[in-house]
């Protein structure tokens, strides 16, 4: 069956967290809650809470795990690179929605700001979740241009500005991991289900109109679990920090496959 | 621990080659069901009565049996459509997945074949 709990002795809230109160003098005190574990320990996971004075600290939420980091503890591990959304390295789960922390404002969270790392992945270090399967599923789809015609010898494979416009949206995608770690059906069928993020990655080469693999990619998802466990819940719309519609894509997917049997 | 790659893993046993026909069979008997649905409930606003006789003069007319029929069934179709969704989402041993999704089957299928018999006997007169 679905296991719908955490396992006994692994709730966060069976171990009281560390705090590291703001230094004295900080006008505008901002509190966050950081979800820590280090699974080698052998101990529990925990909330720590750190204080931070919003005046000594940039305006974003990787800014202020970067200030936890460099000032206060060096332990607390989490990605990051670009620090402008679009490396997708630093996506988590803020203040009970996943995001980008670099675009993620502080401004714009009320009260304690709660991170916790992507849900339903395993964890490898407080805010670092294990992504290796969910790059796996991305290699499956075979995210690379397939022909059967020889490329032209003298240039390269052309493709029309308006077949190009087909390509640029679901191009945009950055693989963070926001949208398929917020849908509850890769939450309980990840191990089958190949999810938002690795779905949009098909779409993206099933309607590049240089591909010549179209048929064998719509047969590789011809499935009830690798694309029809999408039951249109539309959480990883709202989770998609580049404003992608994987729902749409996933539906135009659907009917694709469906028109081939008419 | 299993030494199985990530891909390996990701790619398991390949595609089934099935699924639109579940989507498109609990799409079209849910709009079927729209028009069934408001004829059942306008029908049996409009009896006087609500009582065992009534009732079953009524449906004893070869269109209110048909109609009856199709509704029932297709209320039954969809459900089954719905529920074996379910089971599938949050059931992961094989051994208790398929055993629940036979037994939703055989209690949907009984139910159907109440249903026909039920109204088969009514229109018939045996049930009168």
């Amino acid at each position: 069956m679905t296991q719908f709990h955490l396992p006994a002795g692994s709730r966060y809230r069976d171990v009281p967290g560390r705090s590291h109160p703001a230094p004295a003098g900080a006008q505008r005190v901002r509190e966050f809650r950081i979800y820590r574990w280090d699974p080698e320990s052998g101990q529990k996971p925990r909330i720590d809470r750190f204080e931070i004075d919003l005046d000594a600290c940039g305006p974003m939420v990787l800014d202020a795990l970067l200030k936890i980091k460099n000032e206060i503890d060096p332990t607390l591990t989490f990605r990051r690179s670009c620090r402008e959304g679009i490396c997708g390295s630093c996506a988590m789960n803020i203040d009970g929605v996943n995001a980008l922390a670099c675009t993620c404002a502080i401004a714009d969270i009320r009260g304690a700001v709660r991170i916790f790392p992507l849900p339903h992945l395993a964890v490898t270090k407080d805010l670092v979740p294990d992504l290796a399967h969910f790059y796996a599923q991305y290699a499956a789809v075979e995210p690379w241009l397939k022909t059967r015609t020889p490329p032209p010898p003298d240039r390269e494979c052309l493709q029309s500005p308006a077949d190009q416009e087909r390509v640029d949206r679901p191009s945009a995608c950055i693989l963070c991991a926001c949208c398929s770690t917020s849908c509850p059906s890769y939450w309980w069928n990840s191990d089958r289900y190949l999810g938002p993020a690795a779905l949009m990655a098909a779409y993206r080469w099933v309607v590049d109109t240089r591909d010549e693999a179209q048929g064998e990619r719509l047969d590789a998802l011809e499935d009830p679990f690798r694309l029809y466990r999408c039951h249109t819940i539309m959480n990883c719309v709202a989770a998609c920090p580049k404003d992608l519609n994987p729902a749409r894509v996933i539906a135009d997917l659907k009917r694709r496959v469906g028109d081939r049997q008419h | 621990m299993s030494l199985r790659s990530p891909l390996g893993a990701a790619l398991g046993h390949g595609s089934a080659r099935s699924g639109p026909a579940h989507g498109w069979n609990q799409r079209l008997s849910a709009l079927a069901l729209v028009p069934l649905g408001l004829w059942f409930l306008c029908a049996l606003l409009a009896l006087p009565d609500l009582g065992h006789a009534t009732v079953v003069a009524w449906i004893a007319t070869p269109t209110t049996a048909v109609l009856l029929l199709l509704f029932a069934l297709l209320s039954l179709w969809h459900s089954l459509l719905g529920v074996a969704t379910i089971v599938e989402d949050y059931v992961h041993g094989p051994v208790v997945k398929t055993a629940s999704l036979l037994a939703l089957q055989a209690a949907h299928g009984v139910a159907a074949l109440c249903v026909i018999v039920a109204v088969i006997a009514i229109l018939g007169g045996s049930a009168r």
